[in-house]
């Protein structure tokens, strides 16, 4: 194999090489050189910094996505005309931090979205009332372990727990509702830490 | 013939006393161990009561009155720590597992109790109290200069006479009452128990009653020196004492919050609670 016909099919390389191939890599020091310096250049461009401009393309076709959603309109020919170097200059960073604020705020109102249809299910049940169904899984675990260990105890943990949850639930609301309050978040510490403590004496303290 | 009576109705009193006791299977048992300065004494014990006391010299004495064999009493020391645990047995319930203790420990010991039914006793110590019970009652009293941690799940808790202590109470349906209690930090978290607390609040220290739907009350002199907010967010709020006004991050609102200084405001007093009553009495 000559060095011509080596570099017609280098581009093929990367499906698997042939032995005619090998043989000529060996025994030829220009071809070898050239396939390692394709080698680094492939490696190194897989370590290119985020902070590295990509090419032009990249611009065009986030541009392209945004036009095709309707999130951008193509700006009038005319203007566009007279206006483009100017804009173009400008859009180059305008776009990728249009994007990403479109996809933060897409990410949170689809939060949003899915808590509010949570929260009217849960309803606001009226202070110091339990209902039955609001027992979360976890609490139901603990309770199977102290009838296990303690059947005489069960009925207290679960009356205790249902005060605790109506507290972390009141506390909840009040926190959500004035994320500033500081006094608010201090009841819901103070709810919290008291079902910690539940835990902590169900699992850990006082039983065998 | 009258004699032969009495005799003979006196054996048979005897005879059933004796029975009772025979029936009832106490047996008494007692550890004495020696310890250093600020030794700990660890007591986990499912059902009965436990005193510690202050003794003599630098001994702690364990008195145990086992009420079956359905129970075996574990005990242990390394260096200064002992340790005493009450091992139920299989079959063994409230009644046949109750082990009552009497304690006596150097007054400087560091005392950590852990019960379901209890009650709990301690009295006149110095060192740091840890206790736990989940619906044991909980009595602290003449206690000075440590740590006084307690947690209950529903037994009511009592301090009385406990100063310059670093206190933490948390119970979740247990009534607390403070009958002076003062020292650097007053905590208590309750959830549906009331709080009771008596005292002038000392001076420079940091007193929080917070629960959720238990009434707080609070009764201090006319000569309390406190910086004090108190708020519930749908439960009443009275205030018997003439405040100065302070700035608050909130509107104090007639009826549901106040907040103000007395005297030099040595103390912060904070009494909150999301739906109880809350009422700072004047004594």
């Amino acid at each position: 194999m000559t060095c011509e016909e080596f570099e017609r099919v280098l581009p093929e390389l990367g499906s698997g090489h042939s032995n005619e191939l090998e043989e000529h890599l060996k025994s030829c020091l220009a071809c070898s050189d050239l396939v390692g310096d394709l080698n680094a250049i492939s490696q190194q461009a897989r370590l290119l910094q985020a902070s590295e401009e990509p090419s032009p393309w990249v611009w065009k076709s986030i541009e392209a996505s945004l036009q095709q959603e309707g999130l951008i309109r193509q700006p009038q020919q005319e203007r566009a005309r007279t206006l483009v170097p100017l804009l173009g200059w400008k859009l180059r960073w305008l776009v990728p931090l249009a994007a990403a604020f479109l996809v933060v705020f897409g990410v949170l109102m689809h939060e949003r979205r899915g808590v509010q249809p949570e929260l009217a299910k849960r309803g606001t049940p009226p202070v110091g009332v339990v209902t039955a169904d609001l027992m979360p899984s976890e609490d139901q675990q603990l309770l199977n372990t102290v009838a296990a260990r303690m059947p005489s105890m069960r009925d207290a943990y679960e009356a205790n727990l249902r005060s605790v949850n109506a507290y972390i639930r009141d506390a909840e609301q009040s926190a959500n509702s004035n994320p500033n309050d500081e006094v608010a978040q201090q009841y819901l510490m103070n709810a919290y830490e008291q079902k910690a403590m539940v835990y902590e004496m169900a699992l850990d303290r006082s039983l065998p | 013939m009258y004699r032969k009576q009495s005799t003979a109705i006196f054996a048979v009193v005897m005879v059933l006393v004796l029975a009772t006791f025979a029936a009832a299977e106490t047996s008494r048992k007692e550890f004495h161990f020696k310890v250093g300065r600020r030794a700990s004494i660890s007591i986990i014990n499912q059902y009965g009561p436990i005193s510690v006391k202050p003794g003599p010299g630098k001994h702690v004495t364990v008195i145990a009155t086992l009420y079956s064999d359905k129970v075996e009493i574990d005990q242990s020391k390394s260096g200064k720590r002992v340790s005493i645990n009450s091992h139920l047995l299989e079959g063994a319930d409230a009644t046949t597992g109750r082990v009552d203790y009497e304690v006596l420990v150097p007054g400087d010991t560091n005392v950590t109790l852990r019960s379901t039914t209890g009650p709990l006793h301690v009295e006149r110590l110095y060192g740091d109290v840890i206790i736990e019970g989940n619906t044991a009652l909980v009595d602290v009293r003449d206690v000075s200069s440590g740590h006084v941690h307690i947690k209950t799940l529903n037994g009511a808790i009592t301090l009385t006479n406990v100063s310059d202590a670093h206190v933490e109470i948390t119970s979740v349906s247990g009534d607390v009452a403070l009958n002076t209690v003062n020292g650097s930090l007053v905590h208590v978290n309750s959830s549906t128990g009331k709080i009771h607390y008596d005292g002038d609040f000392g001076e420079a220290g940091d007193y929080s009653l917070t629960s959720h739907s238990g009434d707080i009350e609070a009764i201090a002199p006319y000569y309390a020196s406190i910086d004090v907010v108190a708020r519930s967010v749908q439960g009443k709020v009275e205030n018997d004492f003439p405040l100065l006004p302070e700035h608050t991050s909130f509107v104090p609102r007639s009826g549901s919050a106040f907040a103000g200084t007395m005297g030099k405001a040595a103390s912060s007093v904070k009494l909150l609670s999301f739906s109880g009553k809350i009422h700072l009495k004047k004594r």
